[in-house]
């Protein structure tokens, strides 16, 4: 895909005026505009799709063309969607849920990185070694021990005992550890101990703001993440007392599931996490371009 | 914490006299401070992370039927599972799974996350429409992508045979069910890995760019001998997480099959997820699930080794 | 502007702390309140029907200090390993839970002590009133009986009559009937219907539900009446099998999984099939896939033969661990009563179990199915249902049965090659 835009490396580069040749390089071609078109197109189709069978009887989907166009049902749909579950409820401890595991992640994520990325200390990449270790944990194995430590605690059925085991992540450790290795030059650091800062200190006032642009990433990562969470709410939680995905999985009650009302809930339910993203995504733009501007 | 208070022995005499006390302050502090800033997440990791892991390697040593007691068994959990053909066919699509969804995904997230580094119009639509896909549910996706890829009346086949192709019966065949399930992987995980390559992109030093530009470095050039190298601890964690994630696959190929971990007649997109479920979830075999969910985890764990020490050879080279 | 977003995350995040702290102190947990009434707890799968027809609202209404709380998981498939998590860890369980009749021979043979045993309760009088089958499969070698009957699934025959009649073929119940006197004459008249019918449409759906249909007639399937299993050499499960193979190899199934190829729910709308055997509560799963527009397509008839099977069905059960056994005894005695049954199959299609329901529910006619006869059609096939024999790994020797058959029918595997397989598939999984 990128080898159309090579160009003849012996072209006689005019010499002068770098900073126009720059800013020249750094500029889309119609080409670019093309390839990202396609793909954009690529990506929100299936959205289209979940519009248009959430808008239409469930029968007329399965004809043959399917219809291409959103029909009249959108709204009752949603109606259905929201009477046969507490869609509202759901929303509320989907928020809850993901907010609080995105900022316990995002912050305490920053804070291991930081130190496995830039601090010296005594077993330093055997402890890096058994974090990334339980990255490879199968989500799905603890399932049920995680359950009994749930219902001893007596946190089974409680939003709680979704959060506690997410308010950290191995990936994020890792991410923030990888992002500030790149992006955090030793010379601030060692600046900041000569002034006598102490690393908590050196952490707030410089580790951060340099993160800023990491943390942005990891925080919708994370927050979509655990909005999308599935396997062990459905099992812990019940649906008097749901997140999103454990309501929609209970949408559609009943031995005829309306694929029509399955994906007006689904709709729905994502919504809020891409009015999230539209509103962090563009501060997330921002964050990066700052990001790139101090590198 | 107040007895490490006193100085270490081997520490060296503080570098300015005067205020002793606040300079030991600052080396006790810097000493303890790593530990403190990584200790909640190993603290969160033994209590819901660690003790569920070795809880289930016990489990993994016992006959536990859902909802009976456990009855010891030994290892006769693991030699059932190293002589079952169900296993090694689930092990070896999981590795085909894996390759047809990450090498494209890859591929295709750099490529993008170049284009996206370009400047121009629209690029906040196109960041944000990269990363839509992410946004919605595993189960949403898997049930559009299911509609789409359908034999009679899925849209697939339907533009497929506006350009003249027979119906294809995506779910019953071998390839094709692989196939499709990678499409839904990758048309999750593209626009993700994107915007990773393009975070990591925004890091790179300007400087190198503008050096390689005097040099009368071409862009192909300039993506290969400054961008590319920039970018490898990115490209090496994002290989590392999309192998784990392969590994794991699960949501995808359950929702795919009609929420049933068979994985079609032939066990064709039957991955060690989902081998590990109906062991457990449908069989009700928690011992077993158990076994397979441990296995499974030592697996991952020699691939992402090798892994990592191939990607590392390549990239000294 | 930098500001005021800095400030709105800022309050965002204290929001959002506020909230779980709030929630952290409200969530007090679900004890019972102190003016004395009782919390009953209700866990179900799918549509039992009763949150749907109001029956919880009335039983309160006509039992002041009982209040039931009423939790549904769509998919029995994520309801039953959840209750089992549940059951494992001894909490969470409700009061009264939904049991599969896939499931109640495992849970006869290895969960009594999880159960209520419903003799010593009040709703032991209950017991008696059923289809002669339908409580011994929910009682244990020792006499205890851990569940009461919701509904049954007797069989019968669905199929489209316009596309019948486009092949030329009888489209009167009757006179169809009358064509088919054994699951041969069924293949034969699917061998007749292939060579006149309209482009694209098959006799019937798959292999694997053509299978089953026949099985499900059968008295001794996978189990001997002593417990012993029996699938390998019992010829009635080779037979069924050769017969649906053989079916799928001639081309007359549309290859279509039930319940989880997309296209086999689109069927019912386009015609892919022009049979399905069909147990009661599939009439309404039916009527929602096609749609309005396929109302007076669809029609019912007796099963080959007049034979009578059964498919699904389902109990109630009071875990061990509930602490109101009495309560959720009179509450499950009272949803399961014919009168309650019967108002069930009227407004949802759920068949009753107990004698006295199926009686009332004997001329229920169904206009969209053309009019079917479908109370008399389901009541005879329950009363000519063989007292089957039910065992713990009914399912899994059935589920490998049929993909076995998909792989006949869909990827062109032989049938002795697909019976070894299955074969292979059990005994790795059961032995």
């Amino acid at each position: 895909m990128t080898a159309t835009l090579e160009r003849p490396p012996v072209t006689p580069v005019p010499p002068p005026a770098s900073r126009k040749r720059l800013r020249r390089n750094d500029t889309a071609g119609p080409l670019a505009y093309v390839l990202l078109g396609i793909t954009a197109l690529v990506f929100l189709v299936p959205f289209y799709y979940m519009i248009v069978a959430a808008s239409r009887p469930m029968a007329e989907m399965n004809r043959t063309p399917p219809p291409l166009t959103p029909g009249p049902d959108l709204w009752s749909n949603v109606v259905k969607a929201i009477d046969s579950q507490d869609i509202g409820l759901a929303l509320v401890n989907s928020t809850i849920v993901s907010g609080v595991i995105t900022v316990s992640t995002v912050l305490l994520c920053t804070l291991a990185g930081f130190a496995f990325a830039k601090l010296r200390f005594r077993g330093r990449a055997a402890l890096f070694g058994v974090a990334l270790g339980t990255m490879m944990i199968p989500p799905s194995l603890g399932v049920v021990p995680l359950y009994a430590l749930m219902a001893n605690l007596g946190l089974a059925g409680e939003l709680s005992s979704v959060i506690l085991p997410s308010l950290v992540a191995a990936f994020g450790v890792f991410f923030m550890r990888q992002y500030l290795i790149q992006t955090l030059p030793d010379e601030l650091l060692d600046a900041a101990k000569v002034d006598g800062a102490t690393s908590l200190r050196t952490f707030w006032s410089i580790v951060l703001p340099v993160a800023r642009p990491g943390m942005a990433v990891l925080a919708m990562l994370t927050f979509m993440t655990a909005w999308n969470d599935f396997f062990w709410p459905v099992i812990t939680l019940n649906s008097s007392n749901p997140t999103v995905q454990v309501a929609l999985n209970n949408l559609g009650s009943g031995y005829v599931p309306d694929t029509s009302v399955i994906m007006a809930g689904t709709l729905v339910g994502t919504l809020p996490v891409i009015v999230v993203f539209l509103l962090l995504g563009r501060q997330i733009v921002g964050g990066i371009i700052a990001g790139a501007v101090k590198g | 914490m107040p007895t490490t208070l006193r100085p270490a022995p081997g520490v060296r005499t503080p570098p300015r006299a005067g205020t002793p006390w606040r300079t030991r302050l600052f080396q006790v502090e810097e000493r303890t401070a790593p530990y403190a800033y990584i200790a909640p997440f190993f603290l969160l990791f033994a209590a819901f992370g660690l003790f569920p892991l070795v809880y289930t390697a016990w489990i993994s040593l016992h006959s536990y039927k859902l909802g009976s007691d456990m009855e010891w068994l030994g290892l006769d959990n693991y030699t059932w599972l190293l002589s079952n053909p169900e296993f090694y066919n689930a092990l070896w699509k999981t590795v085909t799974i894996g390759v047809l969804s990450t090498v494209p995904q890859l591929a295709i997230a750099l490529g993008l996350a170049h284009l996206l580094n370009y400047r121009m119009r629209g690029r906040t639509f196109f960041r944000v429409s990269m990363i839509m896909p992410y946004a919605t549910s595993v189960a949403a996706a898997a049930l559009v992508f299911a509609q789409l890829f359908g034999r009679d009346a899925g849209a697939v086949n339907w533009l497929l045979g506006i350009v003249g192709v027979d119906a294809v019966d995506w779910r019953n065949g071998d390839w094709t069910a692989q196939v499709a399930i990678s499409v839904i992987v990758i048309w999750r995980w593209t626009g993700y890995n994107a915007l990773i390559y393009l975070a990591g992109m925004q890091s790179i030093s300007q400087d190198l760019y503008e050096a390689a530009a005097l040099d009368g470095a071409s862009r192909w050039q300039q993506f290969r001998h400054v961008t590319l190298p920039g970018l490898r601890p990115t490209i090496l964690f994002t290989i590392v997480v999309s192998t784990i994630g392969a590994s794991q696959l699960f949501g995808e190929p359950l929702i795919f099959g009609g929420g049933k971990p068979d994985g079609g007649a032939l066990g064709q997109y039957q991955t060690l997820g989902l081998f590990m479920y109906q062991q457990g979830w449908t069989y009700g075999s928690l011992g077993r699930a158990a076994t397979v969910a441990w296995v499974t985890f030592l697996l991952i764990i020699v691939l992402v080794l090798v892994n990592t020490r191939l990607a590392k050879r390549r990239a000294s080279k | 502007m930098k500001n005021i977003r800095k400030t709105s995350t800022a309050a965002l995040t204290t929001a959002v702390a506020g909230t779980l702290l709030l929630a952290a102190c409200g969530g007090g947990g679900g004890s019972a309140p102190d003016d004395g009434t009782t919390v009953l707890t209700v866990g179900l799968f799918g549509t039992f029907g009763y949150e749907e027809l109001g029956l919880f609202d009335r039983y309160e209404a006509e039992h002041p200090g009982i209040t039931i709380t009423y939790e549904s998981t769509q998919g029995e498939d994520k309801y039953w390993p959840a209750l089992q998590t549940r059951l494992a860890s001894g909490s969470g369980v409700a009061d009264v839970q939904g049991i599969e009749v896939a499931r109640i021979a495992d849970v006869v043979a290895n969960q009594q002590d999880l159960w209520t045993d419903l003799r010593n309760t009040a709703a032991a009088p209950s017991i008696d009133g059923y289809v002669e089958w339908k409580e011994p499969a929910a009682t244990t070698a020792d006499g205890a009986v851990l569940g009461l009957g919701t509904d049954i699934g007797p069989m019968g025959i669905c199929y489209r009559s316009d596309l019948l009649a486009q092949a030329g073929l009888p489209t009167d119940p009757a006179a169809l009937s009358a064509r088919l006197t054994s699951w041969d004459d069924y293949v034969a008249l699917g061998t007749e219907y292939r060579a006149a019918a309209p482009a694209g449409s098959a006799w019937m759906d798959s292999a694997g539900g053509f299978y089953n249909a026949i099985i499900s007639t059968e008295q001794e399937i996978y189990y001997d009446a002593t417990g012993n299993l029996v699938h390998e050499s019992n010829p009635a499960v080779r037979s069924a099998f050769d017969t649906a193979a053989a079916a799928g190899q001639a081309g007359l199934t549309a290859r279509l999984e039930q319940f989880v190829d997309p296209g086999w729910d689109a069927g019912f709308a386009s015609g892919s099939f022009a049979t399905i055997a069909c147990p009661s509560w599939m009439i309404g799963y039916i009527k929602g896939k096609a749609g309005d527009a396929g109302s007076g397509l669809w029609n019912v008839t007796t099963l080959p033969g007049g034979a009578g099977g059964n498919w699904g069905g389902a109990y109630l059960g009071i875990p061990a661990s509930s602490e109101h056994v009495e309560e959720a005894a009179e509450l499950i005695a009272w949803l399961t009563a014919p009168e309650q049954q019967a108002e069930v199959f009227a407004s949802v299609g759920n068949f009753p179990s107990t004698t006295a329901a199926i009686a009332m529910v004997g001329d229920a006619t169904d206009p969209w199915f053309n009019g079917a006869p479908i109370g008399q059609i389901f009541s005879d096939s329950s009363t000519n249902a063989p007292v089957q024999i039910l065992g713990p790994e009914d399912g899994v020797i059935k589920s490998a049965m049929v993909q076995a058959l998909l792989s006949v029918e869909a990827n062109g595997v032989t049938p002795a090659d697909a019976w070894n397989s299955a074969l292979a598939d059990v005994n790795n999984q059961v032995g």
